[in-house]
């Protein structure tokens, strides 16, 4: 290796260097790595002190302390019951679409990936190459026909799609599908058949041979998925504001922030707490559950 | 159960749910406003999935093959295939979100083409997106180094940094539009807001933007440098490599595909900005171009959007949009090119 | 067989719980609130078979009245059963792409508002026609289509100009009767701006021309002056020039003049950063001596304990006197022909524009000027007090600038008023934005 030999004309190996010398670097590392994460996290403090102030506060002195923090809890009362941000109700539309959306996309994608890796034929082989192909098309080169589309067929069939919660998860199938189906493919391949194999000459079903057998081993994979969609769907803005609109009866999070701020010109006070009550719960998930998110979301993108 | 009986019912299923799916079309078609017609089209459509499934039969594993995949592949084919479809197809009509009436041609490109606003757009976009990615890039890469140094803790400061990642593009923007408005001009006593002056408005999203993103660019660049081999390294530390070289010359060269999947994903992700532009700016400041006054932080996506639903230009709208596709399809097959290459060379 | 029932019960309930769900949410919307139009039949059909629970949905683009209509609305519940829902949306908020939105989500409220000809020509198909409503001979100000239809129901009228700090103005010995003229407003804002610190003013006026945000107070309001100020009753030549991409240079540049002396003696900040907020604090806290706003900032007065008295005054920008300011309904309120309760919604009009209570709540507790002739209910906010004085005198200027095209204002004349009040182009520089911008309405 070309590398190597240029490095091993230099004279300074790390073990060279002093045990205390090093250990002064390390620290300062620490201080460097501690300045850096509080300056990251600034913003947070800075929705969070200022979620205790009363407008006028928070113009004046944006930095400081709140004189009393019993104003956090008065600005919160005020968001969730304000008719335009409506915590309880919010919280729920979201966390309902992206429960149901994840359930469904992580069992559909499943078995399509199964379906997609144990038989090829060039049926398969064409699915699987529509629906990764798929994954470059932007949101944007669809969101206005898809509502046209949507429309249409909420004629038609007479099953409402848009403004809905039916409508918008159905979207979320169709839009989270191709990914996790790559996913869920990428993972199956790597699943010996002779598993399966042994289950159906035992007179195993097909389906049963994938709910018994396969479907388990899958699981490591399952919170890949999961994760990375319901980080998406949970944030997502453009999709539901176009599906469900801004001021509509079902609003998810984001869309209520946005319809608050839009409706309320510019109270920052309310804002501000609002942006926070949204934050909540997506932070206290990951205080639980890092680990598994930030796999999960790295696996996702490596993939 | 006995087969035959089975064999009858699963019949006799699919026989009904094919008459009330058709049932439901009829009713369509005659413009009929019963109010049940989309409850039995989806109980036929799903008696007939069931009575297949229930049908004894030797073809059964196709049958399983085939509902195996419908629920998926129909949701994909109904939001994103024939969206697409009719989306291409509009960007050459005079669509206006609900209707067309005449075929135009390439009218609605040449339209685009001419116009400064896109024209501006294109630009900042590709601007904007060059800086973002070298920014993200530098700041993950760096954060990747001292993460998987020898400092305690360390996965304290990864989460904490991957945490802005967490939160939706629009809440943060607000967050930020009221950092940039109120807390930066207090900070700095007689200071006007960032997000008055065209160019800054465009690097205060260029902050937030990196902000958000390299946490979740480290955490890839991590596992990238993780996987770098101990014996490798321990090679070079015995002949005598300092840190510098480690890195340059070892490191670097073995994580090259991390990189080109960083690269890459910050590319899109740049391109596709829209949540932080929508909540922060909105498209202002105002900038004047070739003797017009135009809004100087409207990237493509939100031009895009602005286009369609504020100006009511829809097949405009789509027109940039599908324009946008292309642009996107080239990045991400060139990026796939390179990654092939790459495989071929290792 | 277990298994094969227990894969086929998980395949179906997942496949219906989506569905099914769906549906769920969908009915309980309709009674609660029946806020959801005609685009679906599914729809339509169960909220006719649910009669006895009448409830009609009205966007409204007025956050100010939010409150007060709400109250309106739940008397009216109790006298006829009738539920209306108001949903408000705030000035900023971009109105006309929420409620394409709606249209193209299937969700058209019954009533909804429109600002004028852009709105128009996007709506027309969608607006029934009121021509035959009780209320239509007592206004002046209903919207009424090229045809001669009348489709939009004048809640309100509304006048803007500068709105001035009354007491201030005394202090400094200015009249405000004689801000007639721009010579007039130079001489005033130059005494104002010397006695700044007598006064306790940062700065004489409180103006915002932030393009992302406040786009409608100067590309709107504040240009209506150059489209209307000073013309005879229901010359529309300015508005006509513009739609054909033209503009009248010398009116043009004296507007310039204008512009730049009400910039020059703006709050900076405020100016270029500044929410309607943010201006309405500064002069609200007195210290400003005018705003850039008209008479919707009176429901918002006594959040700030405002005591000092107030007007508003022409936005006078010729060297000739023109006195009278820019009043005109602001809006209406179209109703929405897809909806299913048609009379519903023309039942509720009509009592707004008829009855003592209506009256009483668009008058007194919105704080608006009624726009029906019959109407006695005296104001007492004080700028609608005020304004009302401009309009029963005959001196007001009607308000071209709605009907300026769809999203014109905001996209095109935002940035320029923007580019203007930063100081990056002098007057002939805006003069030259403005009719660059104004000539790509060239057909």
């Amino acid at each position: 290796m070309k590398a190597q030999n240029v490095a091993s004309t230099k004279n300074v190996a790390i073990d060279e260097i002093p045990e205390g010398r090093k250990k002064i670097g390390i620290f300062l590392l620490e201080i460097l790595a501690i300045a850096l994460v509080l300056l990251f996290l600034f913003p947070f403090f800075l929705v969070l002190i200022n979620s205790a102030k009363q407008s006028a506060d928070i113009i004046i002195s944006p930095l400081n302390m709140p004189e009393k923090w019993g104003q956090l809890f008065t600005n919160m009362n005020n968001v969730i019951h304000n008719q335009n941000f409506n915590y309880w109700k919010s919280f729920f539309s979201s966390l309902f679409i992206t429960a149901v959306s994840l359930v469904l996309i992580s069992l559909f994608s499943s078995m399509a990936a199964w379906i997609l890796v144990r038989n090829k034929t060039k049926w398969s082989n064409f699915i699987f190459m529509t629906l990764v192909a798929a994954m470059i098309i932007p949101f944007q080169v669809v969101m206005l026909p898809l509502l046209s589309t949507f429309r249409e067929l909420s004629d038609f069939i007479g099953i409402r799609m848009l403004t809905s919660y039916k409508g918008l998860i159905f979207a979320y199938i169709g839009f989270g599908g191709s990914m996790s189906v790559f996913i869920f493919h990428g993972f199956i391949k790597s699943i010996p058949y002779e598993l399966e194999e042994a289950a159906l000459i035992d007179g195993c079903t097909p389906e049963g041979t994938f709910f018994r057998i396969l479907f388990p081993l899958l699981k490591p994979i399952q919170v890949t998925v999961l994760i990375l969609n319901g980080v998406w769907i949970w944030n997502d803005f453009l999709l539901p504001s176009l599906m469900l609109g801004l001021n509509g009866k079902i609003k998810t999070l984001p869309i209520a922030v946005t319809s608050f701020v839009g409706s309320y010109v510019k109270q920052w006070d309310l804002i501000l707490t609002a942006a926070l009550l949204a934050m909540l719960p997506i932070i206290v998930l990951f205080i639980f559950a890092q680990k598994q998110i930030i796999r999960g979301m790295v696996e996702g993108a490596i993939k | 159960m006995d087969v035959k009986v089975k064999k009858v019912l699963s019949l006799a299923a699919i026989i009904l749910g094919i008459a009330g799916v058709i049932l439901a079309l009829i009713m369509d078609f005659s413009g009929s406003e019963n109010p049940l017609r989309g409850a039995i089209l989806v109980i036929g459509g799903l008696m007939v999935l069931a009575g297949f499934y229930f049908l004894p039969s030797k073809n059964h594993k196709k049958i399983i093959n085939v509902l195996f995949l419908f629920p998926l592949l129909l949701a994909f084919t109904v939001t994103v295939i024939i969206p697409f479809i009719f989306g291409v197809f509009y960007s050459l009509t005079d669509w206006n979100g609900i209707k067309f009436e005449n075929f135009v041609g390439l009218q609605n490109y040449i339209t685009m083409f001419t116009s400064n606003d896109y024209m501006y757009s294109v630009v900042i976009t590709f601007i904007f997106s060059a800086i973002n990615i070298v920014l993200v890039n530098v700041i993950a890469f760096s954060l990747a180094l001292l993460c998987t140094s020898k400092i305690k803790g360390k996965n304290y400061y990864r989460a904490a940094f991957f945490v802005p990642n967490l939160i939706g593009g629009i809440v943060l923007g607000y967050v930020w539009q009221f950092i940039f408005n109120k807390v930066l001009t207090v900070l700095i006593p007689g200071s006007v807001s960032m997000l008055t002056d065209p160019n800054l408005a465009l690097l205060a999203i260029i902050i937030v933007s990196s902000w958000q993103y390299s946490g979740y660019i480290m955490m890839i660049y991590v596992t990238g440098l993780q996987g770098v081999p101990k014996d490798v390294l321990e090679a070079s530390a015995v002949d005598g490599a300092d840190r510098l070289t480690t890195l340059f010359r070892i490191k670097m060269p073995l994580i090259a595909n991390t990189f080109t999947i960083c690269i890459f994903l910050t590319l899109i992700n740049s391109f596709k900005q829209f949540d932080l532009n929508f909540a922060i700016t909105n498209g202002a400041p105002s900038r004047i171009l070739n003797g017009v006054s135009i809004l100087s932080t409207e990237l493509l996506a939100l031009n895009i959007y602005k286009t369609a639903i504020s100006k009511n230009q829809y097949a405009l709208g789509q027109t940039k949009a599908v324009v946008f596709f292309i642009v996107l399809a080239i990045i991400s097959l060139t990026q796939v090119a390179i990654s092939k290459k790459r495989e071929v060379e290792m | 067989m277990k298994l094969k029932k227990f894969v086929s019960a998980l395949l179906i309930t997942a496949m219906t719980g989506a569905l099914l769900v769906g549906c769920g949410s969908n009915n309980s919307t309709n009674t609660n609130t029946g806020t959801d139009s005609g685009t679906t039949t599914e729809n339509k059909t169960t909220e006719n078979t649910s009669k006895g629970n009448v409830s009609i949905r009205l966007l409204n683009g007025k956050i100010e009245i939010d409150a007060p209509l709400k109250a309106y609305a739940e008397a009216y519940k109790q006298k006829t059963g009738v539920e209306v829902v108001i949903e408000s949306l705030g000035g900023g908020a971009d109105i006309a792409a929420t409620l394409k939105g709606y249209l193209a989500a299937g969700n058209m409220p019954d009533m909804f508002v429109i600002g004028g000809e852009g709105d128009y020509n996007v709506w027309k198909d969608y607006m029934e026609d009121l021509s035959n409503e009780s209320w239509v001979s007592d206004t002046d100000v209903a919207y009424v289509s090229p045809e001669g239809k009348v489709v939009g129901f004048p809640y309100a009228v509304e006048g803007y100009g500068l709105t001035y700090n009354k007491d201030l103005l005394d202090k400094a010995g200015i009249d405000p009767a004689t801000l007639t003229n721009i010579n007039a407003y130079k001489a005033a804002f130059e005494k104002l701006d010397s006695m700044k610190d007598e006064l306790g003013i940062t700065a004489v006026v409180s103006m915002a021309a932030e393009a992302g945000q406040m786009w409608w107070s100067v590309a709107n309001h504040n240009f209506g002056s150059y489209l209307a100020t000073g013309v005879e009753n229901g010359d529309s030549k300015y508005i006509d020039m513009l739609k054909k991409g033209e503009i009248d240079r010398d009116r043009m540049t004296q507007y310039a003049k204008f512009l730049k002396l009400l910039f020059d003696y703006s709050d900076k900040n405020t100016l270029i950063s500044g929410t309607y907020d943010d201006q309405l604090a500064l002069w609200a806290q007195g210290k400003t001596v005018f705003i850039h706003q008209g008479n919707w900032i009176d429901p918002s007065l006594p959040s700030y304990n405002v005591t000092f008295g107030m007007g508003i005054a022409p936005s006078a920008f010729m060297e000739q006197d023109t006195d009278g300011i820019l009043a005109d309904a602001p809006s209406w309120w179209a109703v929405y022909n897809g909806g299913k309760n048609i009379q519903a919604c023309k039942d509720f009009l009509t009592s707004l524009a008829t009855t003592e209570e209506g009256a009483k709540c668009l008058v007194q507790d919105c704080g608006m000027i009624s726009s029906f002739k019959s109407t006695t209910v005296q104001p007492t906010a004080p700028l609608a007090t005020d304004l009302m004085k401009w309009v029963q005198a005959g001196k007001t200027y009607p308000w071209h600038w709605a009907k300026m095209p769809d999203g014109f204002a905001m996209n095109n004349l935002g940035p320029v008023f923007e580019s203007f009040a930063k100081g990056d182009v002098d007057i002939e520089g805006f003069v030259d934005l403005m009719a660059n911008a104004i000539a790509t309405l060239k057909q």
